[in-house]
């Protein structure tokens, strides 16, 4: 499914600004997402990316400029920031999974209390999710049992549960042993290949490569280089850019 | 069959009786030494008169013709009234703990300042003097309140100039109190209609509140701020998260914390005879002025309030290994 270009952008971000105490994380970035868009944001650490990711939805409040997600403007006075973050599924660098309850009580609980599914629908759609990315036979397991690539996979399915637009992945396989950086990619790819909306931080190229319609490259707060994989790599053309490139493709 | 079958079953590893004897020495002595003066403590009460005098006085246990005996002839005085103050005053400070943690991790500076306020004053007064302030001052004061200061006669004229009161309240609790029916339009509530025990649960609630609400946040700021942002990632508003993914964690990591409270709070009920509430330190200290026996009483207290904080306290041990177990199980 390609992305929508014709439509209205699913976020778009105007000029936002973001300090935390005297450092500014964020200086005036825009930045258009159109529906099944996948864009992947890199840069280096402290560049920001973490943070415009986290300002999507409301984790993080900026201090001027605006964001609009599906229609709605975070910073206007109607907007219930619950209802936008229905539509926005994040996965987290640390998968901050629920450790007390099961794998099926984290993927349902979201689903019960706030989509106000009964019982049997949240469980079938919990199952059919956990068999998705592949660990079906997980359902009565607490987290702690399980592995960090079965635990970031739970966090994607527990994300999708709530049916949403857009998902939202903060350096998804950082924290994961080289083993099982694949299994989430892949569960990731899939995703991207049905046409998810995903903005995704990370810092790996290879997926970038394979599944990003636009890679951003961040760098002391702004959108330095926003452009496609293809010219990513074969001609990056801006000097921090490269730099970037240089160090974290060199091995 | 000259070859035997291999059996089935691996031989029972029995438990090697000394290593056992040795660790039970090791670690349980103190409870050993404890049982052993427990028996004799119980059997002295038995067999001598002036021991079972204090005690059928300390923990009175009703007579035949003092029916029906029931539950609740015991939850009147002595060890029934002690486990009655502590569990009500326990439910109280527990529930007021939770809502004052809550205000004192709310960002909202009206909140913060006022359970703040609250913790800092009610963790400053000793308990005994709020024990006398409620009884004594607060109480008092509110009845005032409630019921007016004004003397009115029969006929309807103000014999004595005050204060109007508040007549619905003052119904309300007259009838909460249990003036009878008949009378509670009649009559304004007096200081004395509400009962000592209420008085001092009131105290004990608001004291040790102050102290929950210090555990209950301890236990809300020891989970990660990671389970808050996944939870309103997901949509759940800031309550909905509180409820049924925070509090559920800390809970379970100040369960130990909150044990060791009630037992503090069970001893300091001792606090509510400076009040004559009648629980066992009253009767005792009752028991030990009229006769002269403060050897006889103070021992037989001793051995009751020793019982009850033991027992509770090898239940919080049990608790925290089970707990423990569970860790080290799901990690």
């Amino acid at each position: 499914m390609p992305p929508d270009y014709q439509s209205e952008p699913i976020i778009a971000i105007r000029d936002a600004h973001k300090t935390f105490g005297k450092v500014q994380a964020l200086r005036g970035v825009s930045l258009d997402i159109f529906a099944g868009e996948v864009v992947v944001i890199i840069g280096p650490s402290g560049s920001g990316k973490s943070t415009l990711l986290r300002c999507i939805n409301k984790l993080e409040a900026i201090d001027s400029g605006e964001i609009v997600v599906d229609g709605m403007s975070l910073y206007a006075k109607g907007t219930n920031i619950n209802t936008v973050r229905e539509e926005v599924g994040m996965v987290f660098q640390s998968f901050n999974l629920f450790p007390n309850l099961t794998v099926l009580g984290n993927l349902t609980i979201a689903q019960r209390k706030v989509r106000k599914r009964n019982k049997a629908e949240s469980e079938a759609i919990a199952r059919q999710l956990l068999e998705k990315v592949g660990i079906s036979e997980k359902v009565d397991v607490y987290p702690s049992k399980l592995s960090g690539g079965q635990q970031q996979r739970v966090a994607i399915a527990r994300a999708l549960a709530m049916n949403p637009k857009i998902m939202l992945f903060d350096e998804p396989t950082s924290a994961l042993d080289p083993e099982m950086i694949k299994e989430v990619l892949d569960v990731m790819l899939a995703l991207a290949q049905e046409g998810m909306t995903m903005v995704v931080v990370t810092h790996e190229m290879g997926f970038a490569r394979a599944a990003a319609n636009r890679i951003i490259f961040m760098d002391f707060g702004e959108k330095i280089v926003e452009t496609t994989p293809f010219d990513l790599f074969e001609n990056p053309e801006h000097e921090r850019l490269k730099q970037f490139l240089g160090k974290i493709l060199s091995h | 069959m000259a070859q035997g079958n291999p059996p089935l079953t691996e031989p029972r590893q029995l438990i090697d009786v000394r290593v056992f004897a040795r660790n039970i020495l090791a670690r349980r002595s103190w409870l050993i030494a404890f049982i052993l003066f427990d028996i004799i403590l119980a059997y002295l009460i038995i067999v001598d008169p002036i021991l079972r005098d204090a005690w059928d006085f300390i923990a009175p246990s009703p007579t035949p013709e003092e029916q029906p005996v029931t539950i609740w002839w015991y939850l009147q005085a002595g060890i029934g009234l002690t486990l009655v103050i502590t569990l009500i005053s326990f439910v109280f400070s527990i529930i007021g703990g939770l809502f004052i943690a809550l205000m004192r991790i709310s960002k909202n500076p009206i909140l913060y300042n006022i359970s703040t306020f609250y913790v800092e004053l009610f963790r400053g007064l000793p308990l005994l003097v709020v024990i006398l302030i409620f009884n004594f001052a607060l109480v008092p004061m509110a009845v005032d309140i409630v019921a007016g200061t004004q003397v009115v006669d029969s006929a309807g004229n103000v014999t004595t100039e005050g204060t109007t009161g508040i007549d619905f309240l003052d119904d309300l609790i007259q009838r909460l109190v249990g003036v009878p029916e008949d009378r509670i339009g009649s009559t304004r509530l007096r200081s004395r209609d509400i009962d000592e025990t209420w008085r001092i649960i009131f105290a004990f609630a608001v004291t040790y509140a102050a102290f929950m609400s210090e555990v209950f946040r301890a236990g809300i700021e020891s989970i990660g701020k990671g389970q808050m942002e996944a939870s309103r990632s997901l949509g759940m508003n800031y309550l909905q998260a509180m409820r049924f993914i925070i509090l559920p964690q800390a809970i379970r990591n100040i369960l130990p914390a909150l044990a060791n409270n009630f037992i503090l709070l069970l001893k300091d009920t001792s606090l509510a005879s400076a009040v004559a509430v009648p629980e066992i330190s009253f009767l005792t200290r009752q028991y030990a002025s009229n006769r002269f026996r403060y050897p006889e009483g103070l021992l037989v207290l001793s051995f009751i309030y020793a019982n009850l904080t033991i027992a509770l306290a090898l239940g919080v041990n049990w608790l925290e290994a089970r707990l423990q177990a569970d860790k080290r199980e799901s990690t």
